[in-house]
């Protein structure tokens, strides 16, 4: 049996799995929780920073059930992306747009990530002051118009590549069937990306807006 | 004795109307469903009885090559062709008097076409950058410059002529057929099978092998430069619809796990990237992406077998 | 694997090639399978309307006794009945087998095969797959057919034409030489039987055919000049329903008349009104109205000429011209759809107009050979039928050498049944796989034992005359040859015959045949060099319509698709009102004597001053004719 004997649908399933679940589901929680930068520094460094460093178990959490994860389906999926040859101009249906920014995306994505992990969890790690006021390290940070701008657009990459990913998720685990279905759900993923990529717009202009002593 | 006319003296019937727009730019996948016909072409003006037939000239880019082993390189035609005309039958005018708009006289343009019908599948070539069979597509879609290619992803064997050999042998690779015990009367009625399931597994089975789906497929592989096609990566959308329609049926659907077994392995149904070109250039409008959605669903049942059924 | 170590030569990918493949393969033995181009490409495809066998479950009494008078009465009594009788008894096994293989047959609201009425006969006994069953049916059995290949059962050789047998010393087929379209490298394969399946040769007509460009009839051709008798080589069915075009006529199914479709003309043909906006009092339904016991359904040859006597004799075609309306509109459109979706999506991607709200528009065009290469059969005395497994079915002349599909003439008389055609290419294929089964199992001595001169001799004489037209400078040009015969046999051996045009037909004929020798090919490249291949097949086309017109000549009567209007017995002016009807009575007559004389197959063999026609009797053993065909 290929599925036991051997690996590649089981792999290519998880990539795709991991991605939803717990990458994606993440992604969510994330934009949520930085969401909260506009109610100031205070608020932000006590409700989200120190109560998730106050978790136990937190680096089982961060290494396995986010770090490790998301590298499986970043790596995994760049070899993905070495077997295809996308040609959006030929054929400029959504879809093919989709799917050639789906890889777009995911690259770029990886070299946020990088990036953004860089900036935050590790210099928090490495400076403690940064880590004591997260708020203000990263309002100080998205003070630059670029390093902004680089924000919004890691940002709205993540986005897309978690509802598109749903909505080709859905197609290949066989949730919709059906090009009727197919569409119904897209519009749903839509929406999704939508409301998420407006709290995550919402919580980088937070840092920028908020006032720095809170007002809690 | 009175003697018939040739076709030429007569007046060839009709220029595409908006139905036939539609049915190829918009829903691909309800082509007998009912309600689906296009009602509005009794809207388009009917260019019947026009006995001028709308004779034009046009120039032909054609892209050629002598050998697989050759570099391709452009040729350009002019030819003289009327409204009720195809690409297939303006390549066979060309072919009686090859010679290029520089007044070159070269050899004929190789091609291949059997039908002209769209059933046989043969003719399928890139028309203006897009993958189609070459019978169905009318000159009055298209303007007065015409760039004709090989089909793209398969090893070009001279001018248009491509060798679609991997097609069929991804219909190896993915058991499509169902296992008879023999090709004789075994005295038993049909299987009967409800109108409903009919109408959904007939789309599968019209599938011509044209190769169009795996032309405009990102994630088939690029075989046009190789010399002998290969037989290893994604299998494409049209050997996966025909795992679909054999899976549906009632004998075929003894040998499911074996083709969701051969889907499941390397260049199966996970190699899908779901860009879906394939559903918006096939030309008899099959739900490829449909049996893509339905194999997956078929797949994820399967493994959960696999891992947990015993 | 090879269960025999014989080797089994098939030429031809399509329905007959295809079955005959599957049934000796599927018994173990290795067979070498030759296409023109990749398997599944084959004008089988084409076929769209549906496929014949009593299934009797419409309410209507159909049963098998009727199955097989409709198809001899339609063929005119021409078709040798014991294997007319075999083939409509097996029909509804092969139906169950094809459903088995998983093709989509349409079906009733219970579930079970769904059968349709199709011209020439009064009960409903078509199975049909939506409106592509010969698509259906031929990706079934290639299907099976992929399946033997990858057990290493059958070995494809697609893109390789068939140049001719290759005989021993006595005669018998022990091979073929055929040219690979690629590298154009001649080859002798050994064989120790050989099926053609070669097909129809409806291209003679081009373009004014229904046929695939691969319907040449050059294989059939190439193994008649070989020695192999063909009969019945007059009898071409011309499709009434064919829509115009410039590069061929495009089929509109029977199934058009079958689910109600009404032929018309405007009555008065200059009536410039769109279709439509003609009132039914100003349209002339000539059916309907010259046949009314069957109306729009009468069988092909009948409709044929009828449109072509609205057309030419009484100018009443569409604007004056060979044109007259198929009209659908008047029916359901959800009905229609259902039933005649693929054939009006040809329609409407080849006129550009929608059947179901405007009449089509056709003419007659050349469709079906009845006609083909001579094949014998063994009569099964018990059953009266053909003996199963006999090594004489389909065995044509030449020893070793079976012919099956629309190559071969076996089973439709003068005129072919509609929805027969899928059924006697499918039929006889396995019959010949059957018969070539039992060939093998008599075989002491095989062909691999030949000596290799044979073979080589066979290689050195086609190489040369590949030469030879690679060669040539300054003479014709193959494909307006090819046009040229294609006109000349739409004019002179068409639809209306005489013998005056026949004369002239065969001098011209053989006049292109000289002019065939010189073509010169314009190209002389050695690879996938196209028109070598097809200069090759319009030589042997001509050689091929010479045969034809030869026959036409010979006879000297009107019977099924043969219309020689100089002999025709005209029917009494009313039907015939009983046994004391002296008009009916003296007609009976006639029509006995016209029998007596020309109720026989016309063989043609070849010679080199041309073809050689004699006749010898059918067997009519199983119904014999008692009355005249009056579709009033």
């Amino acid at each position: 049996m290929s599925s036991i004997d051997n690996p590649h649908f089981v792999l290519r399933r998880l990539h795709s799995l991991l991605g939803v679940v717990p990458v994606g589901a993440f992604l969510a929680f994330h934009l949520w929780e930085n969401s909260q930068s506009r109610f100031g520094a205070e608020h932000f460094n006590t409700e989200v920073v120190d109560a998730l460093s106050g978790l136990n178990y937190l680096p089982f959490i961060e290494i396995g059930l986010i770090a490790l994860p998301l590298a499986f389906h970043a790596f995994y999926g760049l070899a993905i992306i070495g077997s295809g040859r996308p040609e959006p101009l030929r054929y400029g249906y959504t879809r093919n747009w989709l799917y050639w920014l789906q890889r777009v995306s995911g690259v770029g994505l990886l070299l946020f990530i990088l990036m953004h992990v860089a900036m935050t969890r590790i210099a928090g790690l490495m400076d403690p002051a940064i880590h004591a006021d997260l708020f203000g390290h990263m309002r100080a940070a998205l003070s630059n118009p670029w390093v902004f701008g680089v924000y919004l657009v890691g940002l709205w990459l993540a986005v897309l590549h978690l509802s598109n990913g749903l909505a080709t998720a859905a197609i290949s685990w066989g949730l919709t069937a059906s090009a009727a279905a197919q569409r119904r759900f897209g519009w749903v993923c839509l929406g999704l990306g939508l409301l998420l990529g407006v709290i995550g717009t919402h919580g980088l202009i937070g840092y920028l807006i908020a006032p720095t002593t809170g007002i809690a | 004795m009175t003697s018939i006319t040739s076709a030429q003296d007569r007046p060839v019937a009709a220029l595409r109307t908006r139905g036939d727009n539609r049915a190829r730019g918009g829903a691909p996948n309800h082509l007998i469903s009912a309600g689906a016909t296009p009602s509005e072409t009794t809207a388009g003006t009917p260019q019947r009885n026009d006995p001028a037939g709308h004779a034009r000239t046009v120039t032909l880019r054609i892209r050629r090559q002598d050998h697989p082993r050759s570099l391709p390189y452009w040729e350009q035609f002019r030819v003289r062709v009327s409204s009720g005309e195809n690409v297939v039958s303006m390549l066979r005018k060309l072919r009686l008097d090859p010679v290029t708009s520089d007044g070159r006289r070269v050899g004929p343009v190789a091609f291949e076409h059997n039908c002209m019908e769209e059933v046989c599948g043969a003719c399928a070539m890139l028309i203006d950058g897009r993958p189609r069979p070459s019978c169905s597509t009318l000159l009055s879609e298209l303007g007065d410059l015409i760039q004709l290619e090989p089909l793209p992803k398969f090893p070009v064997v001279r001018d248009l002529m491509v060798d679609r050999a991997r097609l069929f042998e991804n219909l190896k690779r993915v058991r499509a057929w169902v296992r008879l015990d023999g090709a004789y009367d075994t005295h038993e009625r049909a299987p009967r099978m409800s109108q409903k399931q009919w109408a959904a597994d007939y789309l599968f089975s019209r599938c011509i092998n044209c190769g169009v789906c795996a032309a405009a497929c990102p994630q088939f592989p690029d075989g046009a430069g190789a010399l002998e096609p290969q037989a290893d990566g994604f299998v494409g959308p049209a050997a996966l619809a025909q795992v679909r329609l054999l899976n549906a049926h009632p004998l075929g659907g003894y040998d499911k796990p074996d083709r969701l077994h051969a889907i499941m392995a390397e260049g199966g149904l996970s190699d899908c990237g779901n860009a879906q070109n394939c559903v918006r250039v096939c030309p008899k409008q099959i739900p490829l992406t449909s049996a893509i959605g339905e194999l997956g669903r078929q797949t994820t049942v399967q493994v959960v077998k696999d891992l947990f059924g015993g | 694997m090879n269960k025999s170590g014989r080797e089994v030569v098939v030429i031809g990918g399509g329905l007959g090639g295809l079955w005959a493949t599957l049934t000796i393969a599927g018994s173990g033995h290795r067979v070498q399978l030759f296409s023109l181009f990749e398997v599944m490409r084959s004008h089988s495809a084409c076929a769209q309307g549906g496929i014949n066998a009593v299934l009797d479950t419409k309410g209507q009494h159909d049963n098998v006794q009727q199955h097989i008078l409709d198809t001899l009465k339609g063929g005119s009594y021409l078709a040798n009945q014991p294997p007319v009788k075999s083939m409509c008894e097996d029909a509804p096994g092969l139906i169950r087998t094809f459903e088995r293989m998983g093709v989509t047959f349409s079906r009733t609201p219970e579930g079970l095969l769904d059968q349709r009425l199709f011209g020439g006969v009064k009960n409903k006994r078509t199975c049909f797959a939506g409106a592509s069953t010969g698509q259906q049916l031929l990706a079934g059995v290639d299907q099976q057919v992929r399946r033997l290949e990858a057990d290493g059962l059958v070995r494809k050789h697609e893109w390789w034409e068939f140049l001719g047998l290759v005989q021993d010393a006595g005669g018998v087929c022990c091979g073929i030489v055929a040219m690979d379209l690629r590298s154009l490298s001649v080859q002798t394969f050994r064989a120790d039987a050989v099926v053609l399946a070669s097909g129809g040769l409806g291209q003679l007509y081009a373009p004014q055919t229904t046929c695939s460009t691969n319907s040449t009839g050059a294989a059939a051709s190439r193994v008649y000049q070989q020695g192999a008798r063909f009969a019945n080589a007059e009898f071409f069915q011309f499709h009434p329903t064919a829509m115009l075009g410039e590069d061929k006529t495009r089929l509109m199914s029977e199934a058009a008349r079958g689910e109600g479709g009404r032929v018309w003309v405007p009555k008065d043909p200059t009536d410039r009104r769109e279709p439509n906006r003609i009132p039914e009092a100003e349209r002339y339904y000539f059916l309907e109205d010259w046949y009314p016991a069957y109306g729009n359904t009468v069988p092909r040859d009948i409709a044929s000429r009828a449109i072509w006597r609205v057309c030419r004799e009484l100018g009443q075609g569409i604007g004056g011209d060979d044109r007259v309306y198929l009209d659908l509109t008047h029916l359901d459109r959800d009905f229609v759809e259902a039933r005649l979706g693929a054939i009006l999506s040809i329609y409407r991607k080849f006129a550009g107009t929608d059947p179901v709200a405007e009449p089509m528009q056709i003419f007659p065009a050349a469709h079906y050979a009845m006609g083909g290469l001579w094949i014998d059969f063994e009569v099964d005395p018990a059953g009266g039928g053909i003996r199963p497994g006999s090594p004489r079915n389909h065995a044509t002349n030449i020893p070793g050498l079976y012919a099956c599909g629309e190559c071969d003439y076996g089973y439709h008389g003068a005129n072919r049944l509609g929805a027969n055609s899928l059924l006697s290419a499918s039929y006889s294929g396995r019959v010949a796989g059957e018969a070539v089964l039992s060939r093998l199992a008599g075989i002491e001595r095989g062909a691999d034992r030949l000596p290799d001169k044979t073979f080589d001799d066979a290689v050195h004489r086609q190489r040369t005359l590949n030469a030879e037209l690679m060669a040539n400078r300054g003479g014709d040009n193959a494909y307006e040859l090819h046009q040229e015969l294609g006109e000349l046999m739409t004019t002179r051996v068409g639809v209306v015959r005489d013998n005056a045009s026949l004369d002239r037909a065969a001098a011209e004929l053989a006049e292109l045949e000289q002019r065939a020798a010189r073509i010169d090919l314009a190209e002389t490249r050695p690879w996938a060099n196209q028109t070598l291949a097809y200069a090759r097949q319009v030589q042997d086309m001509i050689r091929l319509a010479r045969v034809m017109a030869a026959s036409a000549r010979a006879r000297d009567e009107c019977r099924g698709a043969h219309y020689k209007p100089e002999f025709e017995l005209p029917l009494p002016a009313r039907r015939a009102s009983g046994a004391d009807d002296p008009e009916w009575q003296a007609y009976l007559e006639r029509w006995r004597a016209n029998n007596e004389r020309w109720l026989k197959t016309s063989v043609a063999e070849h010679t080199p001053d041309g073809p050689r026609i004699g006749h010898e009797p059918v067997d009519l053993s199983v119904l014999p004719p008692a009355e005249p065909r009056d579709y009033r």
